[in-house]
């Protein structure tokens, strides 16, 4: 069980000025970090990402968590699903108390694109709201599959058509994302499509207590992940000649980088879009940028004109059109960016994981 | 529940050999003969004791198969103790055993306790690997070696908890500081270092460890 939460990270929003805060008592480069943000003024605003349920929730709290300490600098996006089996309505696979948590963020903050993707068993108390993130109140994700706590799937063993149901046995994973094709399957019901590249698939709907909006951010990324952004290129043959990870990374300790890297990514006059779209994945920041832009819209109006006309549902690929899934070995020819350097040479910094490849393979075709 | 310290373990070894099936044994004390492969990394986590102290136990469970294998290299950072598993029914896992190793070795810190882990001992009649050759090749190496079997939990425990006493021994020896978050080791919240390492216990046994308790 994550038994030590950390203290509450918040983002808090002014005129010019950000202040994250963060305490991790046992971690004395993370606490001269705290000193260096609390030199900037700070305004009380809420984060309305975090209200909506999409930022500092479960996933970032447990990995940002001193246990894990995991790309700490990196933004985490994520909701809580309910895993769902296909048949005439969608019918949920676990008891209600059983949520999973799914989220993607960036090894690397500066990194265009997400390139890692969070999936957790969240066992909620009764009565909870389940997307309640207040650390005082807020469940536990309980490192042990729920089988053993009685939670087995209705469906273990069932199919639907060639489709086996996924059964995750592990409660916390971390993918990345370049292994899975994430799509949005039934927009009315909420329900995205997860595949990895060994062909398990599961459908997860949004949990209801998430608002409307939040899907639509997860439409959103789908988008992203399928076509990049302008900024990005998916032509794998186009070689990035800026380093994105610092080559020299061999201190045994990596603190000396990770505080360099933390310098790098604090502009402390800048808004917060501008702190996320300059130190953190863009794509990330896209989204957040939607969200906040959202919440100035809403208490004008409710109503947010929907853009999407190709909806990602409708490009649903044939499952021939992987082109492999058993056999890996289509990753070998793959030509890689700077910061899809798969071979660290030495040590790498704990914090960065850096080497987890990025999201832009070549992975999936879609007709 | 506080502890005293958090070891972080990684599980690597060819896909196939059990290494899933090694974590959900430990954990959740149950065997689930098919397993999907592992994609990136799937963690699981228990509390031990060890000479009176708890310590948690973060369990890095990898993918073994070839195409991954770049991917794994990048957990082993941080990791004070490996399970480097082979399967004794198929000869090709323990020849593998060599460039996992060298991996380990190579990304990893040097005091990194590893434990060789001959799994699927239940299956005798389709042994293919000595049990004596799996003893050699630790000896050779400097690895603890046990026979293990996820499927009837035999010595699950055991490679579990002596790798942790290892861990422990050479926190005790000065061997691991424990401020270095690259050694894999973290000290618990509300932890005084100088009260977490007992003098006695440095002057244990080391038949504590290194042999498996015989239930293969």
């Amino acid at each position: 069980m994550l038994s030590s939460v950390p203290h509450r990270k918040t983002w808090n929003k002014s005129k010019k000025t950000v202040k994250v805060t963060r305490s991790y008592p046992t971690f004395p480069s993370l606490n001269a970090w705290e000193e260096f943000r609390r030199l900037f003024p700070v305004d009380r605003e809420p984060n309305p990402g975090v209200g909506l349920g999409v930022e500092e929730g479960l996933l970032c709290q447990m990995v940002h968590s001193p246990e894990f300490n995991l790309f700490p600098e990196s933004v985490v996006f994520e909701s809580n699903f309910v895993q769902v089996k296909k048949s005439r309505n969608w019918i949920g696979i676990y008891k209600a108390s059983n949520t999973m948590a799914l989220g993607v963020t960036s090894s690397v903050p500066c990194l265009p694109l997400p390139n890692i993707l969070f999936m957790a068993n969240v066992k909620w108390h009764h009565g909870q709201s389940q997307t309640w993130n207040q650390p005082t109140t807020a469940p536990k994700i309980i490192l042990k599959s729920l089988d053993s706590e009685g939670d087995t799937p209705h469906f273990n063993e069932d199919r639907v058509g060639s489709e086996a149901i996924c059964v995750f046995p592990h409660a916390f994973r971390i993918l990345p994302l370049k292994f899975v094709e994430l799509q949005v399957c039934d927009r009315f019901q909420r329900v995205l499509r997860l595949r990895t590249v060994t062909e398990k698939i599961c459908y997860l709907r949004l949990h209801p207590d998430h608002p409307q909006t939040v899907f639509h951010f997860w439409i959103r990324l789908v988008q992203i992940l399928q076509k990049g952004l302008s900024i990005t290129t998916k032509d794998p043959r186009i070689l990035v000649t800026h380093c994105l990870v610092p080559k020299n990374s061999c201190s045994p300790s990596g603190d000396s980088q990770l505080v360099q890297k933390k310098l790098q990514a604090s502009q402390p006059s800048e808004s917060l879009a501008q702190l996320m779209a300059k130190g953190e994945s863009e794509a990330l920041s896209q989204i957040f940028a939607d969200l906040h832009q959202h919440n100035q819209f809403s208490s004008r109006s409710s109503r947010k004109t929907e853009k999407k006309k190709d909806s990602p549902e409708k490009k649903r690929p044939s499952e021939d059109a992987i082109p492999c899934t058993r056999d890996l070995s289509w990753r070998e020819s793959f030509t890689h960016g700077e910061w899809e350097r798969e071979n660290p040479t030495g040590l790498q910094p704990l914090s960065l994981l850096s080497t987890l490849a990025a999201s832009t393979g070549p992975s999936w075709h879609h007709s | 529940m506080t502890y005293a310290y958090l070891f972080k373990y990684i599980i690597i070894g060819d896909t196939g050999v059990g290494k899933s099936c090694l974590l959900l044994q430990f954990t959740d004390k149950r065997f689930q003969p098919v397993h999907d492969l592992t994609i990136g990394v799937e963690f699981g986590a228990r509390m031990v004791n060890i000479d009176g102290k708890q310590i948690k136990l973060q369990i890095w469970d990898t993918a073994g198969q070839e195409s991954f294998r770049s991917i794994t290299r990048s957990y082993y950072r941080g990791a004070a103790g490996a399970l480097l598993v082979y399967d004794i029914t198929r000869r090709e896992t323990f020849n593998h055993l060599t460039s996992w190793l060298e991996d380990a070795r190579q990304h990893s810190s040097s005091n990194m306790v590893i434990m060789l882990i001959g799994n699927k001992s239940d299956l005798e009649s389709r042994r293919d690997v000595k049990r004596e050759e799996g003893e050699a090749f630790a000896r050779e190496h400097g690895l603890i070696f046990m026979e293990t079997s996820a499927k009837t939990a035999c010595n699950v425990e055991e490679a579990f908890i002596n790798t942790a006493k290892e861990i422990y021994r050479k926190i005790q020896q000065g061997l691991f500081d424990v401020h270095n978050e690259a050694n894999g080791i973290k000290i618990g919240p509300q932890q005084c270092i100088s009260t977490s390492v007992g003098p006695s216990a440095s002057q244990r046994s080391s038949r504590d460890m290194g042999s498996d308790s015989g239930c293969c």
